[in-house]
């Protein structure tokens, strides 16, 4: 029943599993470009964060046609709503990691601290993580296990507090100063990246439940739903 | 052999269906249509593709109906009906002197409303008119082409001389189908094909015309516009004007690729009627 | 809990609505009871009354020589029959069935008006003047023969044809029609092939009304075949034919209750003869209809 529609959902979410595996490369590839000072690599990511950029547009164009020729309705509306909000995450991550690149770039040859690009890389593995796992409870239409999502963010807190208190360590003197200022603008990068990942295991818990919850932010510290 | 697009890849590069670069099987031009003196469709411009669905739809008495019987000269069957204009398929007059409509008509084929299966076996209504029509050779095979591009077969393959009035209302719509492309015509002409049936049959149905599509050019009146959005390539839109002198008739108000139709239309007409402001 | 505005109990006047109801179901059992009734008291009166004659001889042999009441048959009369009103069927069903097509499908509202109303008329001919009219006709000239005689009757049997396949022909509905001539088929091979074979049913009705009235036929024979007719089994049409009702007539003059006995028998025949075409042509509907609705 309904062949063509059935297909062009497939279409979508097999494009967006793309833009999701691009996405999560290029997280991993700032995170080198960080530990490794690599300006070729950076400028490869930043032109790599094109092709994120492709499939959200087709993605984005795709959905309003959808919506008017199919009217989709039930599990299938809230499958377009996710598609169209994680599509507009996904592709906010990649500027993000364009803009960790940009960062890395300005930052290249200052003097580094080892501690530092350790909590870097510690925040970034755990954004892939949630990314990850946000998105496979997407794809599973499975959500019997949120805590584990919530539970991820608190490491990135803990690295990214780790990570102020020794940039501040690092002293007002030039050229750490700078380098520190760079850095910490990459790990505000890096948090936002965060933010948005929890955002799609948000998506993908109104699809499997129906409900739309915010899991934390920053003025709640217990979830709290909106029925 | 052109590749078959799907819409999404078609979306990233910001298009729609390929209309543009097909061949008008149909070319209307000002086609009018009066019954007496009453005109009921008023100066219709419009080219219908090949390959495509064509969905024509509209609110009650706007002429969908009346319009789609013109393609294949249906309206010959209304004696006060008589056409304007020039309607051409494939270039030849429709209407000319010397055209014969029961050619024209074999051509053309037609599905209606309300399935009307012969009250005879499932076999013997597809085979009606390959046997009528001199296309008697292979008969067996024909009819199993038929009514697989109909996706009836292995639901009556083991009963096809059962009466073709003993199967549910989707099937024996589907085997109107069968019947109207044993004959293999160019063209099959829908004139609200589900509106009697169930939603799963009338699924069944609109897959079963994306199939065909391959192979005919698809015209489909509806008066449910969603299914229109669903199934149709092209979409003319039908409206109700009231003239000078108080007679309601049909005119083309918008035709355009679905797409626009429902997420953009250009007139407010069609607006107002898609988005149900205005029946 | 108070009482509701309005009572739904039993009441005067429900019994006596029960009351009616009843009565005139029985009414309408007895009515039916009465019909059959009539039927039976029919059949079986003329089967006692005739019980005498019948014998196989009665139906395999011919009239015996010298009139001799006792042995021969009625052979000659049943073959008779049969040739006159097979042949009267064979001209009546194709043209009734021609005019019924005319009136539906092809006339303009007007002329199938004239129409209709000119084979209500004919139906209404006294039948012997219809007799008279093929005699002129035919007779005079060439003198007496079953083909005559079948002749007057399918002018008898053309109208109730006729009207009853028009019944039925309109009740097809037009989709029907449309379906085929959608198909590239044209007017004339839609007719034959859907409209027809969908009104079969009425056609066969009609057309067994007709035959019963046909056999039943005396008045018109006199003139054109009855009056030449030999006593031996003959099939030619050419020649007088006798028929089972003329014979019925001439043995019932009889003085002779042998005579007599042979004319009940043969008014027994001719009502199972017609009484065999009727369920002959119920069955075929049957099994028609079996076949087409599945």
């Amino acid at each position: 029943m309904r062949e063509l529609y059935t297909s062009e959902l497939e279409e979508l979410e097999s494009l967006l599993r793309e833009e999701g595996q691009l996405v999560d490369r290029a997280i991993r590839a700032a995170l080198n470009v960080l530990d490794r000072d690599d300006l070729e690599l950076a400028d490869e990511l930043i032109a790599f964060d094109d092709e994120i950029d492709r499939r959200y547009l087709t993605i984005e164009q795709s959905i309003p046609s959808l919506l008017a020729r199919q009217t989709p309705v039930a599990g299938e509306l809230r499958l377009v709503l996710a598609i169209l909000y994680i599509n507009l995450h996904l592709e906010r991550i990649g500027d993000y990691c364009v803009t960790v690149a940009k960062l890395a770039k300005l930052a290249h040859g200052l003097p580094r601290d080892r501690d530092v690009l350790e909590a870097l890389e510690e925040m970034g593995e755990r954004c892939r993580e949630m990314l990850s796992t946000g998105l496979e409870y997407f794809y599973a239409r499975d959500f019997t296990d949120s805590k584990a999502l919530i539970e991820m963010d608190r490491p990135i807190d803990r690295a990214n507090r780790k990570l102020i208190d020794r940039l501040i360590a690092l002293g007002p003197e030039e050229p750490q100063r700078e380098w520190a200022m760079r850095m910490m603008l990459a790990s505000r990068c890096l948090e936002r990246i965060g933010d948005h990942a929890v955002d799609i295991g948000e998506q993908a818990a109104y699809l499997v439940r129906g409900r739309f919850e915010e899991f934390t932010d920053a003025s709640h510290k217990t979830p709290r739903a909106t029925s | 052999m052109e590749a078959i697009r799907t819409r999404i890849e078609l979306a990233g590069q910001g298009r729609s269906s390929t209309a543009g670069d097909r061949e008008a099987v149909f070319e209307a031009r000002d086609v009018s249509v009066f019954y007496g003196d009453q005109r009921a469709i008023d100066r219709v411009n419009i080219d219908i593709y090949q390959r495509l669905i064509t969905a024509i739809i509209g609110p009650s008495g706007c002429g969908k109906s009346t319009f789609i019987r013109t393609l294949n000269r249906m309206t010959d069957l209304v004696p006060s009906a008589r056409l304007t204009g020039e309607l051409r398929y494939r270039g030849i007059d429709l209407y000319g002197p010397r055209v014969d409509a029961v050619e024209v008509r074999r051509r053309i084929g037609m599905v209606f409303q309300k399935p009307n299966p012969f009250p005879k076996s499932i076999y013997d209504n597809v085979a009606y008119g390959l046997r009528i029509l001199g296309m008697k050779k292979d008969l067996d095979e024909r009819v199993e082409k038929a009514l697989r591009s109909a996706a009836l077969w292995d639901e009556v393959k083991d009963r096809l001389k059962d009466s073709a009035l003993g199967l549910s209302g989707g099937q024996q719509q589907r085997l109107c189908i069968a019947r109207a492309i044993a004959v293999e015509p160019e063209v099959v002409l829908l004139d609200e094909p589900a509106s009697a049936l169930d939603p799963i049959a009338t699924s069944a149905i609109e897959d079963l015309m994306h199939e065909l599509k391959r192979d005919y050019t698809l015209v489909i009146v509806t008066h449910n516009m969603q299914q229109a959005a669903r199934v149709a390539d092209m979409t003319a839109f039908f409206g109700l004007e009231v003239s000078p002198d108080g007679n309601r008739q049909g005119v083309l108000v918008e035709y355009d690729e679905t797409e626009k139709i429902f997420t953009n239309p250009s007139d407010k007409r069609t607006e107002g009627y898609v988005t149900g402001r205005f029946g | 809990m108070t009482e509701p505005a309005f009572s739904l109990r039993t009441s005067g006047r429900l019994r006596r609505r029960q009351l009616v109801s009843r009565m005139m179901g029985a009414l309408a059992f007895g009515a039916a009871l009465l019909a059959v009734a009539v039927l039976a008291i029919v059949v079986i009166s003329v089967a006692n009354r005739g019980a005498s004659a019948l014998s196989l001889d009665f139906f395999t042999k011919n009239q015996a020589q010298g009139f001799n009441p006792s042995g021969g048959g009625i052979l000659f009369a049943i073959v008779g029959t049969g040739v006159i009103v097979g042949i009267a069927t064979l001209i009546a069903l194709p043209l009734g069935v021609l005019v019924a097509i005319y009136i539906s499908e092809l006339a303009p509202p007007r002329l199938a008006r004239v129409a209709r109303l000119a084979l209500d008329i004919t139906n209404g001919i006294p039948t012997i003047v219809i007799g008279i009219f093929v005699f002129t006709l035919i007779v005079a000239a060439h003198g007496q023969s079953a083909l005559a005689g079948s002749l007057a009757l399918a002018i008898i049997m053309v109208p109730l044809i006729a009207r009853a396949t028009e019944e039925v022909l309109l009740l097809v509905p037009s989709a029907q029609r449309e379906a085929s001539l959608a198909l590239g088929v044209s007017r004339w091979r839609t007719t034959f092939s859907v409209i027809v074979p969908s009104a079969m049913g009425g056609v066969l009705t009609g057309t067994t009304l007709a035959i019963a009235r046909a056999a039943g036929e005396t008045a018109p024979l006199l003139f054109l075949t009855s009056l030449g007719a030999s006593s031996y089994a003959d099939a030619n049409p050419l020649h007088p034919l006798q028929s089972m009702t003329f014979a019925i007539f001439i043995y019932a003059e009889q003085a002779d209750p042998a005579f007599q006995a042979k004319a009940w028998a043969t008014a027994f025949t001719l009502m199972c003869f017609v009484l065999v075409t009727s369920l002959a042509a119920k069955l075929a509907m049957a099994r028609y209809r079996k076949k087409l609705e599945g």
